[in-house]
Parts: structure tokens; C-alpha cells; sequence
């Protein structure tokens, strides 16, 4: 009885807290601080997945999230000088959009989630934790197996990252637009406005 | 008090309405922020939400099996996809414009 006690002020806290946080990620106006914040949401996140007997998920969560995510996301900001910078408030049309937006989705999935009779598993199953069954699923080739997204999502990773190096890189590279302006002699001054800047 | 916090312990809807909000608040900031980099946070917010509903489905529906944590690790993949081609592109951006605005990105329309 106290561990159902228990699991249910644990889910009511971190819910309360990763709500306050999330909207602190979506309105605050320094985004480094939104960007702490948005790793505390996805912190929390791992701890709900603990909560719903998911360890093995909860350790992926906070690894490539919290560990590397967010650490990308801060790169982001610094490389772009965002954190100088006050976001500008949004104009009053634009978050009145957004608002009226998340709210019909929130009200209609809510209805949604309420009107349908979710049938609970009846068959007693245990919650399988199992990191091997997860490993097994993953690279089985069977009907009920992974193994072609699990290909398919590790050639993706790797065409990001190579994608990534290439268009992010400093020397120009002739005929590819958004790479040029690199530290090579005779480059123009790429932090000049364009009007401002003479032609090389 | 411990009975009833043991008697009220979240059910699936309860659990899919916190994934829902946390959807929505990742909505909201995507369609109000103005820095790039603001957008890619509100759009990680709604992935981590939507994987998240995939494991209370799993753990609810069908908690003899795993294939909703499955889902749940390439959706956590693809995030990761993303958010680097993202931090590539807005950077490319930022050495070209000095500004990552996307109010201002309207170059086609020049």
C-alpha cells in the first residue's frame, strides 16, 4: 500500500515539476536558461520512465538526451551568440496563434483520452524490464523483430553526422550555398550585414 | 491519507494527459519563438512527449512485451539526427547572416 502511496506522489510531483520547467523552456527569454531547463524536463523524463518500469530506457533517456542533446543545443547557442541576445517577445497575433493552438490540441486530445475505454491488459502480465528481451527485439528478423529500422536508423545517424560536418564546416566549399565565407584569404567578412559587406 | 494516495495511483489516462500537455507546451513554443535554436528546444520537447506516450502505452497495453520502449529508443534516435543536422545548418546560417531570426529568413523571396 505505501509503494502504490508512494508511486502516486512521486508521479503527481515530477508531473507538476516537468510541466513548470517545460514552460519554462518555451517562455523564458534567455535560451541558455530555457536550455537548462529543457534538460530538467528530459531528467524528470527519465525519472517517469522509471516510474512505468522502464530502467533500461530511463539510463538511454538520460545518456543521449540529458548527455548529449542538450550539450548540442548549448554549442547551438553559444556558436550563434544567442545567449547576447534577449529573445524578442513574440508579437501579439503570433502568441495569441500559438496559445489558441496548443490549447485545441491539448482540449482535443483530452477528449479523445477520456471518451475512449482504454482496455487495461487482463492478462496479469508483468511489466518486462528486460534490457536482453529489448536487445533480442531489436535485432530480430522475425515478424515480430526490429532489425530493418534498427539498420535503417543507424545509417541515418551516421548520414546526420557526416550532413552535419559538411554544412557546418569553415572551408568553402565551391557550388554548395551557406558553406562559404570561411577563414581562407580573400573571403568576405561574413558578420557584416550584406549590404554593408564588399564584394571579394 | 495513505489509502487514499494508494487507492488514486495514475491510470493510462492520467498518464497520457501529462504526455498531451507536454506536447502542447512544446506546440505553443514552436509556433511563438523567434531564435532557431528556441524552435529546436520546443520541437524536442514534443518528441520526448511523444515518445513518452509510446512507453505508457506499452506499459498499460501490453506490458508483457517491449515493443513500445523500442519505439521509444528510435524515437530518441532521431531526435538525435535532427538536432545535429539543426545545430550544422544554424550555424552555416549564422556565419552567412550574422542572425538566425527566422523572421528574417526570406531569402527566395528576394
Amino acid at each position: 500500500m505505501i509503494v502504490q502511496a508512494t508511486h502516486t506522489v512521486l508521479f503527481y510531483l515530477i508531473a507538476a515539476l516537468a510541466l513548470v520547467m517545460a514552460l519554462s523552456v518555451v517562455f523564458s527569454r534567455k535560451l541558455l536558461r530555457a536550455a537548462i531547463a529543457l534538460m530538467g524536463v528530459l531528467a524528470l523524463t527519465a525519472g517517469l520512465y522509471i516510474l512505468l518500469g522502464a530502467e533500461f530506457l530511463a539510463g538511454v533517456q538520460v545518456l543521449v538526451y540529458v548527455g548529449g542533446i542538450v550539450v548540442l543545443i548549448v554549442f547551438a547557442i553559444m556558436l550563434t551568440r544567442s545567449s547576447d541576445l534577449l529573445e524578442d517577445q513574440p508579437t501579439l497575433p503570433r502568441a495569441l496563434l500559438g496559445a489558441f493552438v496548443g490549447l485545441v490540441f491539448l482540449v482535443m486530445s483530452s477528449a479523445v483520452f477520456f471518451s475512449s475505454p482504454f482496455q487495461a491488459d487482463t492478462s496479469g502480465a508483468q511489466v518486462t524490464d528486460d534490457t536482453v528481451a529489448i536487445g533480442r527485439s531489436l535485432l530480430d528478423y522475425g515478424p515480430k523483430g526490429y532489425v530493418l529500422p534498427f539498420e535503417i536508423i543507424s545509417l541515418l545517424l551516421l548520414a546526420a553526422a557526416i550532413g552535419g560536418i559538411v554544412i557546418a564546416r569553415k572551408i568553402p566549399a565551391p557550388s554548395q550555398p551557406f558553406t562559404s565565407g570561411g577563414d581562407l584569404p580573400g573571403e568576405a567578412d561574413f558578420t557584416q550585414p550584406r549590404s554593408q559587406r564588399e564584394e571579394a | 491519507m495513505i489509502p487514499f494516495l494508494a487507492s488514486h495511483t495514475p491510470g493510462i489516462t492520467e498518464w497520457l494527459i501529462l504526455t498531451a500537455v507536454l506536447f502542447a507546451v512544446g506546440l505553443c513554443g514552436l509556433l511563438t519563438r523567434r531564435n532557431a535554436v528556441g524552435i529546436l528546444m520546443a520541437a524536442e520537447l514534443m518528441l520526448n512527449a511523444s515518445a513518452m506516450s509510446f512507453v505508457v502505452f506499452n506499459r498499460f497495453r501490453s506490458p508483457g512485451e517491449v515493443d513500445g520502449q523500442v519505439m521509444a529508443i528510435f524515437v530518441i534516435a532521431v531526435a538525435a539526427a535532427e538536432v545535429v543536422v539543426g545545430m550544422a545548418i544554424f550555424v552555416a546560417m549564422f556565419r552567412y547572416r550574422a542572425t538566425i531570426d527566422v523572421t528574417q529568413m526570406n531569402y527566395l523571396r528576394k
